[in-house]
């Protein structure tokens, strides 16, 4: 434990509440997007009705994309990305390298969206940034990911806003630490006869210290994805290379083949992807193919982490005959310190190094920080309620975002829902979103808080109930279709949604009784 | 110098100015940094240690009961650090734009 003297804990205590209220709004913006979207993959399978189980690269890919030559200018055939998207469907992205006015690399090329048959659905042409969108089926986890990645602000103002966000977290976390007299003792501290304050003040200290550690490699590796392509691949660039991107994506990703342009048709996908699924023990979730058509053509297929592994596995093949060439780390061509270190912060943001378990405890961890965030606020404001009536504005902004931004979430999802059978779900999802805001904010502002703190949580506890039902009534699968493919993500959503409707239910009308039963008691004893 | 100045200071080197000399950290560290064996070390870890070195500088400025010690140590990283990219423009300028570079290359 850190015994810091009296100034230094009081400036402290300043540094930790202060960057609560300054940001803390929107921190728990991101914190609880990012909660949800732990979980992102399920959710879009359980919203869309997805019932495959099968990855699309478990399947044959290899005549499907050789199908796509032909049609795809002979411009755009440098290099292929090929990965899942929709129900295990396949998406192939045929492009060449370009650089903006400014020095940064973008992709240009075509984006072949393929339905389950391997007929091409969808064809876009464009920059990754153009074509790369969220689609009908995928509308409410693209929105949910893209909240709490850059909170819809356009880039890099967005992706700075969150770095910056995530530096404000790392400063709660470290000043949390360094302000617990008794970090032991605080962890299990938890007085449920104590005044209300008190009460809350515990609960906010035992939450906030079980959840220290993740606070800490939560705020570490989400600033680190904010500011690495905005500012820091920029900088690093400029320092070592003059500025260079394209030098520093060389060295970092590039591989060390000498280059040999003799056309050479691509070697047997299938072949590769059977291979690598063995050797990593799982399948590939993207695939790039350099050098398409070359005798120089490398293949890389990406891996989640194996069993036992934290960091993803990278295999590398000849594209020409597609034999395996090596194994190799993520970052680099060699096993190093930076590559190791800069590899394992997805799997650590994302909480994906030991599938649903993993993700489970980074979804309740995330929890944990959503209630500290807003207990924290709560407390804040408690304490200063008699010095400064004119913090009113802030109790109510509290209210309005911790329990309006959920709600929003719940309606939006109920949207997306009832509009993707319809074809229009990427227009109804963010727009119900933002409905649903106004809505709460107009509330804030004519309802008193604690009416409209309740009616929030009531109208939230209410949707989580509904949602299931909107989603079987709007064609989506039931339990024994889903379970008859395996895909058990949906009766899973499902449950969840239900217990924790039913559990917000049960608290706020078990709340209602046990205040009622205590004023009956308290009259009792009057008479 | 007032109380009131001696916080804005404080202020100013903990906030913008954190930011500011993580920046400079991270692009001098670029060049000083041990390659490792797949030579990319000094380009990743500066990258990956800029939210801590930013939080080292920030709670280095909120602690500190010295004020003459934080300009010391922040200013001086900065200057170490920014003098050795200078050095390295001075010593090879670059010729073309990236842009220009990578067409010409291709």
């Amino acid at each position: 434990m850190i015994h810091l003297p009296k100034e230094e804990t009081k400036l402290m205590v300043a540094v930790h509440g202060w960057s609560g209220i300054v940001l803390g709004l929107l921190l728990y913006a991101v914190v609880l997007t990012g909660m949800v979207a732990v979980f992102a993959e399920e959710i879009g399978a359980w919203s869309a009705g997805h019932v495959e189980t099968r990855s699309a690269f478990e399947k044959p890919i290899d005549a499907r994309v050789r199908a796509l030559v032909p049609r795809t200018p002979a411009e755009f055939r440098d290099d292929v990305n090929v990965f899942e998207i929709g129900d295990h469907n396949l998406g192939v992205f045929f492009h060449r390298h370009e650089l903006k006015p400014n020095g940064e690399p973008v992709d240009r090329g075509v984006y072949y969206q393929l339905d389950s048959a391997g007929k091409v659905e969808n064809e876009l042409r464009g920059t990754g940034e153009e074509v790369f969108g969220p689609r009908n089926d995928d509308a409410l986890s693209s929105f949910l990911v893209d909240t709490h990645v850059r909170l819809h602000v356009p880039n890099p103002w967005g992706l700075l806003l969150t770095g910056v966000l995530g530096l404000a977290m790392l400063v709660a976390a470290i000043s949390g630490l360094l302000i617990h007299r008794h970090l032991f003792k605080d962890i299990f501290t938890l007085r449920r006869k104590a005044n209300p304050v008190l009460v809350d003040r515990d609960r906010h200290s035992v939450a906030g210290t079980w959840s220290l550690p993740f606070a800490f490699i939560l705020a570490f590796t989400g600033s680190f994805f904010s500011f690495f392509g905005t500012v820091g691949v920029p900088i690093v660039a400029m320092a070592a290379f003059g500025g260079d991107q394209v030098a520093l994506s060389e060295a970092v990703f590039g591989s060390a083949a000498k280059p040999d342009p003799t056309p050479r048709a691509i070697g047997n996908l299938d072949r590769i992807t059977a291979d690598a699924g063995q050797r990593a023990g799982g399948a590939p979730t993207f695939m790039t193919i350099e050098h398409f058509g070359r005798a120089d053509a490398v293949v890389t297929t990406f891996h989640e982490p194996g069993p036992g592994d934290i960091e993803p596995s990278t295999l590398v093949y000849n594209g020409a005959t597609a034999a395996f060439d090596r194994e190799k780390p993520s970052i680099g061509t060699r096993p190093s310190a930076g590559g190791t270190l800069a590899a394992i912060m997805g799997p650590l943001h994302f909480g994906n190094f030991a599938g649903v378990l993993s993700k489970a405890v980074w979804f309740g961890l995330g929890f944990a920080m959503c209630y500290v965030t807003l207990t924290g606020l709560r407390l804040w404001l408690v304490r200063r309620r008699e010095d400064a009536r004119s913090l009113d504005w802030l109790e109510r902004a509290t209210t309005v975002v911790g329990f309006g931004l959920p709600f929003a979430l719940l309606v939006c999802s109920v949207a997306f829902l009832v509009t993707m059978p319809l074809g229009s779900a990427v227009f109804w999802t963010p727009t119900s979103f933002v409905a649903a805001c106004l809505a709460t904010i107009v509330a804030g502002f004519l309802m008193a808080n604690a009416r409209l703190d309740r009616a929030l949580q009531i109208g939230m506890a209410a949707l989580l109930v509904a949602l299931p039902i909107v989603r079987f009534a709007t064609g989506g699968p039931g339990w024994g279709a889903a379970l008859a493919t395996g895909e058990l993500a949906i009766p899973a959503v499902d449950l969840a949604l239900w217990v924790s409707g039913g559990w917000m239910l049960w608290s706020l009308f078990g709340q209602r009784r046990s205040v009622r039963t205590a004023d009956d008691f308290a009259l009792q004893l009057a008479e | 110098m007032s109380a009131k100045a001696r916080k804005w200071i404080r202020v100013g080197f903990a906030g913008p100015g954190a930011f500011i000399i993580a920046l400079v950290i991270m692009a001098g560290m670029a060049l000083w940094l041990p390659q490792g064996a797949a030579q990319i070390d000094n380009l990743v870890l500066p990258l990956v240690l800029f939210p801590l070195i930013w939080a080292a500088l920030f709670f280095h400025a909120c602690l500190d009961g010295k004020r003459s010690r934080i300009a010391l140590v922040a200013v001086g990283l900065c200057v170490i650090h920014a003098g050795l990219v200078a050095n390295k423009f001075l010593s090879k300028p670059a010729a073309t734009t990236p842009a220009a570079t990578h067409e010409a290359q291709s």
